[in-house]
């Protein structure tokens, strides 16, 4: 694991939002540790993650800010949009106004990120189908959607990856700007801020992946 | 938790809370939400001093706290800042006690393992692990005193 300091080319910062209980942090959790946690406390502030993909042969690192949901962490959560390459927008489609809040959510998105920013719209708890209360045609006319379930783990590695892919695809076509201070995306940085093996725990954040 | 450790707050961020926290001080009284955003961003501050500050406003706001859920926000910041201040002993402390609200909760539980880790690693654990004992959360507000005697 103390290998070479570096084993990506990429970091890709993410943001995670959404109305409270969507299922955020599970999503997270199964994405970097295939884990479903079925009773999950609010989460308080952020949490953070870590994960190493692979988009067109290069591998990437994604940086992912899981931001809690409760208004009263708003401006607390807010500060971590700044620089985000790609930001997932959650909510759950047993609950129709988590729905109805993606309108707010998508607009404190478009202000505080960067124009580039990829934002990709997630209907999570697609396990509960007999409780859907939001067809996934009404979702898809909003925006271009994927649904998922944390749960099952079913269609969250795709939520991810294509949101790595698009920016992956902005980076090869020109219109990212890498030098950009908040494009969210560094190219293998010089040196490496903690060194891979000062963390022992096989915690979410020690990368060992 | 190393990353949500060293994580520091824009300075714009932490001008901007400072701003609306004084603001209402001066017309009377801090509305909570001031105090805990103001309070937030001082925790997250790179300097020593404000990083104490933010404690100290969080030791105010849990004093006032109405449930187990307010507590557990600011018990889990509490434990955040005495950490970065490397006062190992308060930051379990305060980390029990919010694992005793909700002992699932998996922030807290990667909050401790790293205090856990930090404390082994200077040498500390001794004295830590007699008064670490689990903290009936009434006992806090003494503590809290007692604390800011020092
Ligand atoms: N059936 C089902 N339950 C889920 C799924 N994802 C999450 N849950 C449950 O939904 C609840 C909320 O999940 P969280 O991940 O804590 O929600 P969150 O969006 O992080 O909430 P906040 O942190 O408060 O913003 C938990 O009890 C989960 O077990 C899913 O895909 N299917
Ligand atoms: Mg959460």
């Amino acid at each position: 694991m103390a290998a070479g300091p570096y084993n990506y080319s990429y970091i890709f910062k993410y943001i995670i939002i959404g109305d409270m209980g969507v299922g955020k942090s599970c999503l997270l959790h199964q994405f970097t540790e295939k884990k479903f946690m079925a009773d999950c406390p609010h989460t308080i502030g952020v949490e953070f993650g870590t994960r190493i993909i692979e988009v067109s042969g290069q591998k990437i690192k994604l940086q992912i800010w899981d931001t809690a949901g409760q208004e009263r962490f708003r401006a607390v959560t807010r500060s971590y949009y700044r620089g985000a390459a790609g930001a997932l927008m959650v909510y759950d489609i047993t609950r129709r106004s988590t729905y109805n809040h993606l309108s707010s959510w998508l607009t404190d998105a478009r202000n505080l990120t960067n124009p580039n920013t990829v934002i990709f719209l997630i209907g999570n708890k697609s396990d509960l189908e007999a409780q859907r209360d939001v067809t996934y045609e009404e979702a898809k006319q909003f925006a271009d959607e994927n649904e998922c379930s944390a749960k099952t783990g079913d269609n969250v590695e795709d939520a991810f990856l294509d949101t790595a892919k698009k920016i992956y695809q902005n980076i090869q076509d020109g219109s990212l700007d890498l030098n950009a201070a908040e494009s969210g995306v560094q190219h293998k940085p010089a040196t490496p801020r903690n060194p891979l093996n000062t963390d022992q725990t096989p915690s979410k954040e020690g990368c060992a992946c | 938790m190393e990353r949500i450790i060293n994580d520091i707050v824009e300075p714009e961020d932490l001008k901007k809370y400072e701003l609306l926290y004084n603001d209402q001080t001066r017309r009377g009284h801090a509305s909570d939400k001031a105090q805990f955003d103001y309070a937030w961003c001082l925790v997250r501050s790179k300097y020593l001093e404000d990083m104490k500050r933010g404690v100290a406003l969080f030791e105010d706001l849990i004093r006032r706290a109405k449930d187990d859920i307010e507590r557990r926000d600011y018990l889990y910041y509490m434990s955040i800042g005495y950490t970065k201040i490397k006062e190992y002993q308060q930051a379990l402390t305060y980390v029990k006690a919010l694992l005793k609200i909700e002992p699932n909760n998996y922030q807290a539980l990667e909050l401790e393992k790293y205090i856990e880790k930090k404390m082994k690693k200077e040498g500390i654990m001794g004295i830590a692990i007699v008064s670490g004992a689990v903290l009936a959360l009434g006992g806090l507000i003494g503590l809290g005193v007692a604390m800011s005697k020092k």
